[in-house]
């Protein structure tokens, strides 16, 4: 409150001149930092939120594999062989079987979410297998939702191709075979999967990292326009190129500590793959987060209005993260995203973040990502700039009006 | 009925002659009143056109080509063999996949890896012909990059496959040559086929998984936000009792939403209350006023806010009494029930269009009859008054336009990721599943992919078509009861 008298006493001595509240760089730092802790919005925005968020976007995805999927399975031959096949089924961590009489059965429940496809096991399939007739089991999966249906293909092929490569070890050890080799050649090309950076292939440690990004983005992007904005509404949003200069060091100073927090306990306490790069990853943030700052103030600017930035901008974090190239492909972006996707900052953060932090790629590989992350922020600031300009003139001549 | 100075915040009206309007009156002058309002603040009119329309089909268009292709891997041949050759060849014939490059060691491949050219190598060892041939198992191995996971997932399903069809070929040849017949070597080679079906989605296009369930997750954010804004703004603005009362007084004239627009929210009560006529003002009000003088400019915050000759610059003094609340005499629970409704009419209007035009994408996939069309329509819309009325509700309990949006932001901007569409529910821990049944967008999604996608009985819907529908009243319901405390709270208005 007094710091509002005190400013208004201020204004009244100038009365006649739009003021500049922040001329020199440690003021607008100085003065900067002394608001991001003052006002609750901003500290709630730029601070709590993301803090929180770094306990509750992960939750969903602790348990990182999907296993014991609920499956049916609809034995109409009940042989020994068709047990076997659902007692294997029932032992895949993949699994967990439950038995229906008719398929109509197992498709109401596939209706009602009870489970996510089933295995239909054909009348005769033991009399067939042993008289080596064709014959076949079907593995019908709800293909409404991919990563259960990929875990009920999997899961049901490798428990009936085991059985599968049983009987025909049985079966070339009946016509003479020795057991191993019989064994052995079950599969000419196996192959082997290896996966590098995510060994354990968690959903979460593919997910989190890439969008622990786009949270520090719009957390600090709505943070600093809630900060200019009120400003504005107050009439103190102009600064000198150096006071502007100041502010955005000191917005994106307190990102960068909260990206800390993020690099350093976050991704621990999840055990996800992490920092392989940590020095790469702090000089990445130390880019991005000034490029996302100078941004917000940009839309501080624009929208003149308190909570203008969070109404506008919300929504924003889903259609950014779908055209960052990070979960669906780029190649399959129409050709004018590929341009499109360039405006916003996440698209080169994330890539970037993950290459340095979780795969553990020199700085060199990620050159061009810090690149179009220094020409954005350098026309965005360019930008800031244009637009405070005409407002200037713009109140200059309403004074001269009236 | 005078009042006491120090009893401040109960300014009620004098003259109580004034007439008082119908339920139908209610809702039509508040459905006024917003109108009015949105003509004159394109940002907020940008929430109901603008932003849900590129939201409806932007989504749709980052996912056009809804089946993914050709995803680069490279191949690093140390076998140089025909058999190698052969596996290149399947490698790149495999829609999955496009082999970019073959590459001479793994220095060269991880290079390509972390500059994204590729997404997987395959490597064939040196000795992969002659294992082959000697009919021991001649491995490949795949090195992936599993951290671009929806990458990672299509380069295993294409190598998988295309190995898994050069192994059979082998291993029939194999059979062939040991003398059986091409047909039973088939045979012996799988004792027990197996037949993959991907049901409802056949061939996993991305369009219907993501796009389709996308869209209403943005537009619900969207309609939250609506919400939060639509009443917060009223109880920043202070106007809360302004909107009560011109609603349920037909005489009382709306506020020239024109010049409010330019001055700041908290003068902006003053300039509502002080456009009234003498007759709307408070008994205790008249003295006051009697001894102002419109036409005087005493004060001006800045440049911008100077305009000679007009109230803002009287409102800047911003007089204790101009700036205090009028409030109503009495509160009906029916008349905001009714008003709130007339509020909201407008962007409940515009969303039920973008709700039949999401429906519409999401079944231009494939056919589907009416009724489902409709149930999901109408589920729909009921995620759609959920949120506007969750949204006033976070704005109502705090008493702040920005905490509404925070909650509101905190509660929607997540819900995706909890609804069980990319990562299942069953792989939810207790408590994370607790709460994603706790968000209306997991119970509309089921309804969308059931009905929409696995075109399930339409009585698979009704229980949760249900629940939304008592979600609504008792969101409605919440809504009025916050609202008739904050009335109680006039001095919390105002909140930043």
């Amino acid at each position: 409150m007094s710091e509002q008298t005190n400013h208004d006493a201020k204004q009244e001595s100038m009365k006649n001149k739009p003021t500049i509240s922040h001329r020199t760089f440690l003021q607008g730092f100085l003065g900067t930092l002394a608001s991001v802790f003052k006002d609750k919005g901003v500290l709630l925005m730029l601070i709590i939120a993301p803090i929180i968020y770094g306990f509750f976007y992960p939750w969903p995805y602790r348990s990182e594999v999907v296993t014991e999927v609920p499956v049916g399975i609809v034995d109409n031959d009940r042989s020994e062989l068709s047990q076997t096949i659902a007692r294997y089924s029932n032992a895949s961590p993949n699994l967990s079987v439950r038995h229906y009489t008719t398929q109509e059965d197992a498709m109401d429940a596939i209706y009602r979410d009870d489970i996510a496809g089933y295995l239909m096991i054909p009348k005769n399939l033991e009399r067939d297998v042993y008289t080596s007739k064709p014959t076949y089991v079907s593995i019908l999966g709800n293909n409404s939702y991919f990563l259960l249906n990929k875990q009920v293909q999997l899961g049901f092929t490798q428990a009936v191709g085991t059985v599968s490569a049983g009987v025909e070890v049985k079966r070339s050890v009946a016509q003479g075979a020795y057991l191993p080799t019989a064994k052995v050649s079950t599969q000419a090309v196996p192959l082997r999967i290896d996966p590098l950076f995510n060994p354990s292939e968690g959903y979460g440690a593919y997910v989190v990292p890439a969008v622990a990004i786009l949270i520090l983005q719009q957390t600090l992007m709505m943070g600093t326009a809630l900060l200019i904005g009120t400003w504005h509404e107050n009439k103190r949003q102009h600064a000198s190129v150096f006071g502007w200069l100041g502010r955005i060091l000191a917005l994106s100073s307190v990102t960068f500590l909260v990206a800390c927090f993020y690099y350093g306990w976050v991704f621990s306490f999840q055990n996800y793959p992490r920092g392989h790069n940590m020095l790469g990853t702090l000089l990445f943030m130390a880019v991005f987060a000034p490029v996302v700052s100078t941004l917000g103030c940009l839309f501080g600017m624009w929208f003149k209005e308190r909570e203008r930035s969070m109404q506008i901008l919300i929504f924003s974090s889903l259609p950014m993260f779908f055209v960052s190239g990070y979960p669906w492909p780029i190649s399959q972006l129409p050709e004018p995203l590929h341009y499109v996707r360039w405006l916003f900052p996440s698209t080169s953060g994330m890539n970037a973040s993950v290459l340095l932090n979780q795969i553990g790629a020199p700085l060199s590989y990620v050159s061009d990502y810090l690149l179009h992350l220094t020409v954005l922020g350098l026309i965005t600031f360019a930008l800031l700039m244009w637009v405070q300009r005409r407002q200037l003139k713009r109140e200059i001549s309403s004074l001269w009006h009236s | 009925m005078p009042q006491s100075k120090s009893d401040s915040s109960k300014f009620m009206f004098a003259n109580k002659q004034h007439n008082k309007a119908s339920l139908l009156t209610v809702f039509l002058r508040s459905a006024r009143y917003e109108g009015k309002f949105l003509l004159h603040n394109s940002w907020d009119y940008l929430m109901l056109l603008w932003l849900p329309l590129l939201t409806i089909f932007g989504t749709w268009w980052i996912f056009s080509k809804p089946y993914i292709v050709d995803l680069p891997i490279g191949v690093i041949d140390e076998s140089r063999s025909g058999y190698s050759r052969t596996l290149t060849r399947y490698l790149d014939a495999s829609p999955d996949l496009k082999v970019h490059k073959l590459y001479l060691n793994t220095d060269e491949s991880n290079d390509a890896l972390l500059n994204q050219e590729i997404y997987g190598v395959v490597l064939i060892p040196h000795d992969f012909a002659d294992e082959i041939n000697q009919a021991k198992p001649s491995p490949v191995i795949l090195k992936v990059n599993a951290q671009y996971g929806s990458h990672s997932g299509i380069v295993q399903r294409g190598v998988q496959s295309v190995v898994g069809t050069l192994s059979a070929g082998v291993e029939i040849k194999r059979t062939v040559k040991q003398g059986s017949y091409p047909e039973q070597a088939k045979i012996s080679y799988s004792p027990i086929g197996i037949e993959r079906i991907n049901l409802f989605n056949m061939g996993a296009s991305y369009q219907q998984f993501l796009a389709s369930t996308v869209i209403p997750a943005l537009l619900h954010i969207l309609a939250m936000i609506i919400g939060a804004t639509t009443i917060g703004r009223e109880l920043r603005d202070r106007t809360f009792a302004s909107w009560y009362q011109n609603m349920a007084y037909t005489d009382m004239p709306y506020p020239d939403f024109k010049t409010l627009k330019q001055i700041p929210p908290e003068q902006k009560l003053a300039h509502v209350q002080s456009a009234l006529s003498n007759h709307w003002q408070p008994s205790n009000r008249f003295a006051f006023l009697e001894n102002q003088h419109y036409g005087y400019v005493p004060y001006a915050h800045s440049a911008l806010t100077i305009q000679p000759n007009s109230y803002q610059a009287f409102n800047a003094q911003l007089t204790p009494d101009l700036n205090t609340p009028i409030l109503p005499e009495k509160v009906s629970a029916a008349t905001l029930i009714a008003g709130l409704n007339g509020k909201l009419i407008w962007a409940t209007l515009i969303y039920t269009l973008w709700g039949a035009l999401s429906v519409m994408l999401a079944t231009s996939a494939h056919a589907t009859d009416w009724l489902p069309i409709l149930l999901v329509f109408i589920a729909f819309i009921a995620l759609t008054m959920i949120s506007f009325w969750l949204g006033a509700i976070f704005s109502l309990s705090s008493y702040s336009l920005r905490m509404g949006l925070s909650s509101t932001a905190f509660i929607s901007a997540p819900s995706f990721a909890f609804a069980g569409v990319t990562y299942p529910l069953v792989a939810m821990s207790e408590g994370a599943q607790r709460w994603a049944n706790a968000l209306p967008l997991t119970h509309y999604l089921k309804v969308h992919i059931s009905q929409l996608q696995m075109l399930a009985p339409s009585s698979i819907a009704l229980p949760t078509l249900k629940g939304l529908m008592v979600a609504v009243i008792a969101t409605l319901l919440i809504t009025v009861l916050l609202s008739l405390r904050a009335f109680k709270n006039p001095h919390k208005w105002g909140a930043r």
